[in-house]
C-alpha cells in the first residue's frame, strides 16, 4: 500500500498541471479564434456584399438570398478594371523590381565599403523614412510635371525608385552576413560585384523575398500618388478606379464591392500562397 | 632569399599597435606554424600576408615579388577560414571550382580539376551535397579543397581545426601534413593550441603581445625556449616557473626554499636575480627529505600515457611528471629534485633567457643521483 501511495503522489500535482495547461490553450485558441474572425469578416462581408443584388445590398444575412455576379460585371463595363489591374500590376512589379535593385547595391555599399561619411550618409538615408509623403509631395509632383510625366506609369514609378526602408533592412542583413564568406571570396578572385550576386544575393533569398511581398503589397495598396498623378482612367490603377464607384451622387456599394474583390485577389492570392514570408515580411518591417 | 618576406611590418588601429615591427621569413615548401594566446597579433599577420588587412607600414614580400598592394586573389596564395567560410549555397563541387569559375576556367577542365582535388580529399561521393549536409571535417576538407584546386604556392591556414572535436583534430593534423607533403607548398599555419603547433611545424613562430618571441624548430624552441613566456607557454604540462636567486657562494637557491640548494658550479654571477625553469619531466618526485625542493602532492592527473603530479610548495605550487609504476598518492609528502643538466634561467625583470644554468659535477648532482636510486618503491 505504501509502495502504491508513494507512486500515486507525485503523479496528481503533474495531473493538475497538465489540466490548468490545457485550459490556458483553449482560452488561447478562443480568443485567437475571435480575433481571427474580426479580422477575417470585413473581408468576407465585402465578398458577400459583391454578390447580392442592388435592392438586398444591405442586408444583414450571412448569405446571400440569390447570389449573381452582375455587380462585376457592372464594374467591369463601368471603369477599365482590367487595364487598371494590369497597370497596377505593371507599377507593382516595377518598384518592386527597382527598390531591391537600388536597396542591394546601397546595401553592400554601406555595409561593405568603408568610406568617409558613410555613417553621416547612411543617418541621412535613415532620415528619409521619417519624412512622410505629403512633405515631398508638391516637390516631386513638380519634378515630374517638369519631366513631362504627368499621366504616365512611368511617373508612379518614378519617385519610388528608391527606399530608406529597403536599404536599410538590406545593409543590416548584409552587415550580419559572415565577413569570411565575402573575404574568401575575395581570396578566391571575385570583385565587389561578383561577390554581391553570387555569393551574398543568393544567401538573402530569404529577406529579399520578405521585402520583395512588402514592397509589392505596399504598391498595391497606394492611393494618393495616383490620385495625384493620373488624369485618364487607361492610364490609372485599380485604388482610384474603386473611387469612381463613390460620387457625390451616392456610393454604388454593390460594384464597389466587386472591384474591391477583384482589386484584393492578387494580395489575397499572394497571402496565401506565400503566407510564411508575408507575416516575416511584416515582422522584419517593425513599425510598418 | 625567402619565399616570404617579411620586413620591419606593423600594424596599428588607430593609437593601437598590435604589431610591432616584425621581421621574419618563410623559406620555400616549408610548414611554419604561428602561434600564440589570443590577440597576440597572429591572425592579424596572416590576414596581412593574405591581404585581407591593410599595412600600416613595413614589407610584405612574396615569391621575390612586394605585395603590400596587390590585392588577396593576385598574391599566389590560398587560405582556409577557422569557420571555413564555405559558400552555403553552392554544392560542395561548387564551393571547390568557384575560384576556377571566377578565373574564367573552362568548364571541362574546371571539373576536372575539381574531380581531383576531391579524390585527393576524399570528397568524391560528396560532390553533390550543400556544406550544412557535411560534417565539421568534411567542411574543413571541402576548404582545403578550395584551396588547393587554384594550386597555390602558399597555404594560409587560420586556426583550422579549432572547430572540430578532439579526435577529428588529430586525424585532421595528419592529413594537413599528409597534403603538404603531397602538395610541397609553402604553408603558414596559425594556432594557438601548442601541441597543433609542436606536431605540424617545420619552423615555429612563436608571438607575443604583437612581437615574436622566438623562431625555431619545435625541438629548439622546446629545449631552448628564448624567454619565460616561451617557456611557460609552449609545452603539456606547463614548465614550472620559480623565482631563484644565485647566493654569494654561487649557489642557485629557490627564492620560496633559500635553506635547499638546487644547483653549484654555474656560470651566473652571484646575486643574480632569476626566474628558474624546470620542465615538470625534469623533477624527480623522491620521498621527503632528499634534497631539492619540499612539496605535498595536492593532486595526481592521470593521462593514460604519463600521470602528473601537482605539488604545494611552501610559496607556490609545481608539476612533476610521476613514472607510470609510482608509489606517490596525492597528499604524501615528497621532495621534488630538478635534472641541473635541463634547469632554465630567465631574467627576472625581462622575460629573456640567461646564459646557460650549466652544473659540472655540482653537489646538487650528486644529490640528485642519490635521490633518484632512493625514488619512491613500486606501488
Amino acid at each position: 500500500m505504501m509502495t502504491d501511495a508513494a507512486t500515486l503522489a507525485p503523479v496528481q500535482p503533474r495531473r493538475r498541471a497538465l489540466a490548468l495547461s490545457g485550459w490556458d490553450t483553449g482560452v488561447g485558441h478562443a480568443l485567437m479564434i475571435l480575433v481571427s474572425l474580426v479580422c477575417v469578416f470585413p473581408i468576407y462581408w465585402m465578398i458577400v456584399t459583391s454578390l447580392r443584388p442592388e435592392n438586398a445590398i444591405f442586408s444583414t444575412r450571412l448569405w446571400p438570398d440569390a447570389a449573381s455576379l452582375d455587380n462585376y460585371a457592372y464594374a467591369l463595363r463601368a471603369v477599365p478594371m482590367q487595364r487598371m489591374l494590369v497597370n497596377t500590376f505593371i507599377v507593382s512589379a516595377a518598384v518592386t523590381a527597382v527598390q531591391l535593385l537600388s536597396g542591394i547595391l546601397a546595401g553592400y555599399a554601406f555595409a561593405r565599403w568603408r568610406f568617409r561619411g558613410s555613417a553621416i550618409l547612411f543617418g541621412a538615408v535613415a532620415l528619409t523614412w521619417l519624412v512622410p509623403l505629403q512633405v515631398v509631395m508638391i516637390p516631386n509632383y513638380l519634378l515630374v510635371a517638369r519631366l513631362g510625366m504627368i499621366d504616365t506609369l512611368g511617373a508612379l514609378i518614378l519617385p519610388h525608385i528608391a527606399s530608406a526602408f529597403a536599404i536599410m533592412l538590406l545593409a543590416q542583413s548584409m552587415r550580419s552576413f559572415p565577413t569570411e564568406v565575402v573575404e574568401a571570396a575575395r581570396m578566391d578572385g571575385g570583385n565587389h560585384w561578383q561577390i554581391l550576386w553570387q555569393v551574398i544575393v543568393p544567401n538573402l533569398r530569404g529577406t529579399l523575398a520578405s521585402l520583395a511581398i512588402l514592397i509589392f503589397i505596399t504598391t498595391w495598396n497606394e492611393y494618393f500618388w495616383p490620385l495625384l498623378l493620373t488624369r485618364s482612367p487607361e492610364n490609372s490603377v485599380v485604388q482610384i478606379g474603386l473611387q469612381m464607384f463613390i460620387s457625390s451622387e451616392g456610393t454604388q456599394w454593390g460594384p464597389l464591392m466587386a472591384a474591391s474583390t477583384m482589386a484584393s485577389l492578387p494580395i489575397l492570392l499572394i497571402y496565401l500562397v506565400l503566407q510564411r514570408q508575408v507575416i516575416s515580411s511584416f515582422m522584419k518591417s517593425g513599425l510598418r | 632569399m625567402s619565399y616570404v618576406s617579411i620586413r620591419d611590418l606593423r600594424k596599428s588601429y588607430g593609437d593601437v599597435q598590435t604589431l610591432h615591427g616584425l621581421n621574419l621569413g618563410f623559406e620555400e615548401g616549408e610548414f611554419v606554424v604561428i602561434v600564440g594566446p589570443s590577440g597576440c597579433g597572429k591572425s592579424t599577420l596572416l590576414r596581412m600576408i593574405a591581404g585581407l588587412e591593410d599595412i600600416t607600414s613595413g614589407e610584405i614580400g612574396i615569391g621575390g615579388q612586394v605585395v603590400n598592394d596587390v590585392e588577396p586573389a593576385n598574391r599566389g596564395c590560398a587560405m582556409v577560414f577557422q569557420n571555413y567560410a564555405l559558400y552555403p549555397h553552392m554544392t560542395v563541387a561548387g564551393n571547390i571550382g568557384y575560384p576556377l569559375k571566377l578565373a574564367r576556367v573552362p568548364r571541362a577542365e574546371r571539373e576536372q580539376r575539381v574531380r581531383e582535388a576531391a579524390e585527393i580529399l576524399g570528397l568524391t561521393d560528396y560532390l553533390d551535397r550543400r556544406p550544412k549536409q557535411l560534417s565539421g571535417g568534411q567542411r574543413q576538407r571541402v576548404a582545403m579543397g578550395r584551396a588547393i584546386v587554384r594550386q597555390p604556392r602558399l597555404f594560409l591556414f587560420d586556426e583550422p581545426l579549432s572547430n572540430l572535436d578532439a579526435k577529428m583534430r588529430v586525424q585532421m593534423r595528419i592529413e594537413i601534413r599528409r597534403l603538404h607533403r603531397r602538395l610541397s607548398a609553402t604553408s603558414v599555419l596559425v594556432t594557438h593550441d601548442q601541441v597543433e603547433a609542436m606536431t605540424m611545424a617545420d619552423r615555429l613562430v612563436v608571438m607575443n603581445g604583437g612581437r615574436i618571441e622566438q623562431i625555431g624548430s619545435p625541438s629548439e624552441v622546446y629545449a631552448r625556449p628564448a624567454s619565460a613566456f616561451v617557456a611557460g607557454f609552449l609545452g603539456a604540462p606547463a614548465m614550472n616557473l620559480l623565482p631563484a636567486t644565485v647566493d654569494r657562494e654561487g649557489i642557485l637557491r629557490a627564492d620560496m626554499c633559500p635553506d635547499r640548494m638546487l644547483a653549484g658550479d654555474l656560470k651566473l654571477p652571484s646575486g643574480t636575480e632569476l626566474t628558474l625553469g624546470v620542465r615538470p619531466e625534469d623533477f624527480t618526485v623522491a620521498p621527503a627529505g632528499r634534497g631539492g625542493l619540499p612539496a605535498q602532492v595536492d593532486l595526481i592527473e592521470d593521462l593514460g600515457g604519463m600521470r602528473v603530479a601537482h605539488c604545494q610548495l611552501p610559496g607556490g605550487y609545481a608539476s612533476a611528471v610521476l613514472p607510470r609504476e609510482s608509489a606517490v598518492r596525492e597528499g604524501t609528502h615528497v621532495s621534488l629534485i630538478p635534472d641541473v643538466a635541463r634547469l632554465h634561467a630567465f631574467d627576472r625583470v625581462s622575460g629573456q633567457r640567461l646564459a646557460e644554468v650549466a652544473v659540472a659535477g655540482a653537489d646538487a648532482g650528486r644529490a640528485e643521483s642519490d635521490a633518484r636510486s632512493e625514488a619512491f618503491a613500486p606501488a
